[in-house]
């Protein structure tokens, strides 16, 4: 059943890359602007799908990894002119580094408590940005002198194939061999550790992928909008919404986590026109969704399909 | 004159914190629900409370009574729409119910912030002082209002100790946060209880933001941040746990207050922040939570 | 459909907008729903773009005034015969919202110009936005003299953006001059402690505080810089009076109803005067339930001072219409709106190097005073100009519920008072 369904999604995904793919043909640059961020949020809600819903580790702080990796990546380039790749790789590092801290907890602590160190971790880098604002910007952030590409499209372009990268990779692995491991000791530690597998080794394993790919998103994010800053790559607001483009996706999937990032956000710059209130019903239609539909989106698909 | 000061602006403060957490404790430990829409509720009570006084030309007390009232009506739709269904939905599996109870209040924290912005703005209001003037303590002029908060929130805190531990519908309330399973076979009414709860939680998380807009000012954008403050607070105290969670906010209270005061007060929260990561680390269970 | 696309093209700067959009109607329409085809740009209405965050006071008011300017032009004939349309977008006070809105309003709406924001630190995102898109943007409350910094650095990148309020160093001294009319002439006050949060408009402010302060007899004891986040007051408050100023020198924008507040619950027995913008809103006496009594404010314009002919009919309207009276930024977005909307007049067309050009000419009598901009050789390339004769700003007191107007003594309609637990007389040292 399972085989059958991940072709069938994979067969409904790749005509939607292709028919992404020209996106810059039929869609305009201004919609092209707000896909390429849906784009790299589909990668973050990835990512924490990975340790949600595989490592069963409730992360309140992907945008802990993220902003290691978008900081990382934004002061290098500002402080030592190093190519955007160079700078990119750093961040990743960084954002590796800041998943070993985070796994470190992790393979202690359990629910709620793992929750708030992962929490305190982000409000901690915030301080710490704003407190050594001299260098890193402080609340107002950072310009770096790169970015990408000033062309709509070509930025279009490199979100689009990162983020189908990404995705691709995430999925092999969560159905590999660590993918299953993984949703072994997310469910019951114990019992997957008096099977002989290395709880810890795979946890860390689950929290430098997560990272590596946060991080890479956060520092592409920041050349794409040519700054760094605590409101779009740090806030916890920013983490929500991840956390909720995931679940309302469909968590457990990886591929429900893109396509709920999508999602909201179109819908977000869709009810744009509403002012103040668009997030109130953006967030009352995600509330809705995921009390109706606990599956998500990707979940309201398999259902009807296994109907039928 | 620093030192009295730090000893009275840390205990007012820390009765804050402890008053915004006991409700998100006592709540987790009777029914399991972390809810994080805490500070919405808070920040409803303080607005609706300085609006209707505004409104309706109130005295301090009877807008406190107001907001009061908007914090409980907000906490039983809390429950009604959000947490409850999806109790009780059988689509949720059992062991997933935590997760789904953590993001629905997310949405639901982030609703009431927009919708409070949306009705009030999101400028910082205050209440008017429950007692206007000010006191000289050993050279120390604090205003009386500031002890007055303080005073108040320990009322709170010994009325709830009497209601738990010395009526009849306190009892179940306990036992509940013991065994919630054996205290269905025996025959109680669950829902009953988590009513119960509910309401001295809509009460107990009303009072403190009213309280706090009297003594620091709430904002819509507050929301948030109080959460934040409660779920660390409570973490560290132990989950469940009432009494850790009063100790912890003494702890948080007075380490803020000193690192105010003493080196600066930019870097307020910071030392908090990092010992709670250190004892949360060292002690995963809080200062006297249980397992 | 195709032809008025074509024509709208033509118009368009930048060849890469102009191959996207061609895209964009053929399917963006019927793909997403949203994707309306654009008006042909020398027929219907001149739209404007306005960003702001409708929930706080201040944004509000960017958002109403330039609505009330965009009546008041249409009532008198549009620009020749077009009327000017205003679409708004709500930012919730992030840079990110901010800069969505404002590609969305370039590259969507297709808007002449844009007036948005007043916080520095997201008129600074825009800014590099509005060079890449060529959209002419100006920020009516936003101070940071980083903004004109940077298009006086890079004129040809960041001419599109201009500042249409006082930046920090103006603010600054307009604050110094009042302290040596009415705080070192009458009470003697010898020294005193600057208190701003921290942010990018208050770090020009400070620099020029400390400059001018001393010049007119006011000795900095120390400059206190705290987290817009602060709740807590109570130490900032101890720390200045532990230091025995006479008086203190505030720098808020982002906070304003908890010092106010606290400094009158506490009782701080030292007067506080400067800058402390929301105090210029109307509803600060509710805010803070008449805490704010006896503080002091620099601001653009009191509804009930004549700066110009054109204040007072301005903050009328206002009040009529929308029940409160503008904000600082309130006045600086209406005679925003009309700057652009003369300059596109001027220009007869829409084009927007032509409006910059045209911009850069002002010369019009706004509610704040005369409107014009300083020139790309200048620091403060496309700020406004300050000074006796354009703009200067006045000082206001909040007492028993009104906003009196104590300065500059040509326009002030009543005298300073301090709340009785300040002490004006403060021993010194």
């Amino acid at each position: 059943m399972k085989t059958i369904l991940r072709s069938r999604l994979l067969w409904l995904m790749l005509p939607a890359l292709v028919i992404a793919a020209v996106g810059p043909w039929w869609l305009s640059a201004y919609y092209l602007g707000v896909l390429t961020m849906a784009y790299y949020f589909g990668v973050f809600a990835m990512s924490w799908d990975l340790l949600f819903g595989y490592a069963g580790m409730v992360n309140f702080g992907p945008t802990f990894l993220i902003g290691l990796g978008a900081y990382g990546a934004a002061l290098l380039d500002t402080y030592a002119g190093a190519p955007i790749v160079v700078c990119l790789i750093f961040g990743g590092l960084m954002s590796i580094i800041g998943g070993i801290l985070l796994a470190l907890p992790a393979l202690k602590l359990r629910g709620a408590y793992f929750g708030l160190v992962t929490l305190v971790a982000v409000l901690l880098l915030r301080y710490f940005i704003v407190i050594f604002s001299g260098f890193t910007g402080g609340e107002i952030g950072m310009m770096v002198p790169d970015i990408l590409s000033i062309d709509t499209a070509t930025n279009y372009e490199y979100a689009l194939w990162f983020m189908a990268a990404s995705a691709l990779i995430l999925v092999i692995i969560s159905r590999s061999s660590l993918g299953l491991i993984l949703e072994a000791t997310g469910q019951d530690p114990i019992a997957a550790a008096a099977l002989g597998f290395n709880v810890a080794k795979h946890r860390l394993a689950a929290f430098c992928i997560s990272a590596l790919f946060s991080g890479l998103a956060g520092g592409m994010m920041v050349f794409y909008s040519g700054t760094a800053s605590v409101g779009t790559v740090i806030d916890i607001s920013i983490g929500v919404q991840i956390i909720i483009a995931a679940v309302v996706g469909g968590r457990r999937t990886i591929l429900g986590a893109m396509i709920g990032s999508i999602v909201i956000l179109l819908a977000d710059e869709l009810l744009r026109p509403l002012g103040q209130l668009n997030i109130f019903v953006v967030s009352g239609i995600c509330l809705a969704v995921i009390i109706v539909f606990p599956g998500g989106l990707l979940g309201l698909m398999h259902r009807q399909r296994e109907g039928a | 004159m620093t030192a009295i000061q730090i000893l009275i602006d840390g205990f007012v403060i820390s009765a804050l914190y402890g008053l915004g957490a006991i409700g998100f404790t006592l709540i987790f430990g009777v029914t399991g629900v972390l809810n994080l829409a805490h500070g919405g509720i808070m920040v409803i009570a303080a607005l609706v409370g300085w609006d209707a006084a505004n409104r309706f030309s109130l005295d301090p007390y009877g807008a406190a009574a107001l907001g009061v009232l908007a914090g409980l009506i907000a906490a039983y739709v809390t429950y009604f729409v959000v947490i409850r269904p999806i109790q009780r939905s059988k689509r949720i599996p059992a062991d997933e119910t935590e997760i789904f109870i953590l993001t629905a209040t997310l949405l639901w924290g982030v609703m009431i912030q927009e919708g409070m912005a949306y009705l009030f703005s999101d400028n910082p209001v205050t209440m008017r002082p429950l007692l206007p003037g000010v006191v000289h303590i050993l050279g120390d002029r604090t205003p009386v209002n500031e002890l007055m908060i303080g005073v108040l929130c320990w009322v709170v805190i010994g009325l709830l100790w009497l209601v738990v531990y010395r009526t009849r519908f306190g009892k179940p309330l306990l036992a509940a946060s013991e065994n919630p399973r054996a205290l269905g076979l025996l025959g109680f009414e669950m829902s009953n209880i988590h009513l119960f709860s509910w309401t001295i939680y809509g009460i107990l998380t009303g009072v403190a933001g009213v309280l706090l807009a009297s003594f620091l000012g709430v904002s819509s954008a507050s929301a948030g941040g109080l959460t934040a403050s409660a779920f660390s607070i409570v973490v560290l105290g132990g989950l469940g746990s009432v009494w850790g969670s009063l100790i912890a906010a003494y702890v948080v209270g007075y380490m803020e207050t000193i690192t105010a005061y003493v080196i600066s007060p930019q870097l307020r929260p910071i030392p908090a922040l990092i010992v709670l990561v250190l004892v949360v680390y060292l002690r995963p269970q809080g200062i006297l939570g249980r397992r | 459909m195709e032809d008025p696309q074509l024509e709208e093209d033509q118009m368009n700067p930048t060849k890469r907008i102009r191959k996207l959009t061609l895209g964009a109607t053929a399917l963006g329409g019927l793909a997403l729903g949203a994707a309306m085809p654009a008006l042909a740009a020398d027929s219907g209405p001149i739209k404007i773009g306005v960003i702001g965050e409708a929930s706080s006071v201040a944004g509000a008011s960017i958002i109403n005034a330039a609505k009330l300017a965009a009546d008041d032009i249409n009532q008198a004939g549009g620009i020749d015969g077009r009327k000017v349309e205003i679409i708004t977008y709500d930012d919730h006070s992030s840079a990110s919202d901010a800069v969505s809105a404002f590609k969305r309003l370039a590259t969507q709406d297709k808007v002449a110009a844009v007036v948005g924001s007043y916080i520095s630190e997201i008129a600074l995102a825009i800014e590099p936005w509005s060079g890449r898109l060529h959209m002419p943007y100006i920020t009516p409350g936003a101070a940071s003299t980083k903004i004109t910094a940077a298009v006086h650095k890079n004129y040809k990148m960041n001419k599109y953006t201009f500042q249409g309020w006082l930046n920090s160093a103006f603010l600054a001294q307009s604050v110094c001059d009042f302290g040596k009319d009415e705080m070192v002439g009458p009470y003697h006050m010898k020294t005193a402690v600057i208190m701003s949060e921290d942010a990018a408009w208050t770090k020009p402010l400070d620099e020029t505080y400390k400059k001018c302060l001393p010049k007119v007899g006011l000795k900095v004891l120390d400059e206190i810089r705290f987290n817009p986040d602060t709740t807590d007051f109570t130490p900032i408050f101890n720390k200045i009076e532990g230091q025995h100023p006479d008086v203190i020198v505030t720098g808020i924008s982002h906070v304003g109803v908890r010092p106010t507040v606290q400094w009158h619950d506490q009782q701080v027995p030292l007067p506080m005067f400067g800058i402390s913008s929301q105090a210029s809103t109307s509803t600060f006496w509710k805010d803070t339930n008449g805490a704010a009594e006896g503080v002091l404010t620099q601001t653009g314009a009191a509804p009930d001072v004549a700066t110009t002919p054109k204040t007072m009919p301005f903050a009328k309207a206002y009040q009529a219409k929308f029940g409160d009276s503008p904000s600082y930024v309130g006045y600086a977005a209406y005679d925003d709106v009309n700057a652009f909307a003369q300059a596109i007049k001027r220009a007869g067309s829409t084009d927007p190097d032509k409006i910059v050009a045209e911009m850069e000419k002002t010369k019009m009598v706004g509610t704040t005073g005369t409107v014009q901009f300083y020139g790309k050789d200048n620091q403060y390339a496309h700020g406004l100009e300050y000074g006796k004769g354009k703009v200067t700003g006045l000082f206001i007191q909040w007492q028993s519920g009104k906003q009196v107007t104590v300065w500059p003594e040509d326009v002030a309609n009543g005298k300073m008072k301090f709340p009785s637990f300040v002490k004006l007389t403060a021993a010194t040292h």
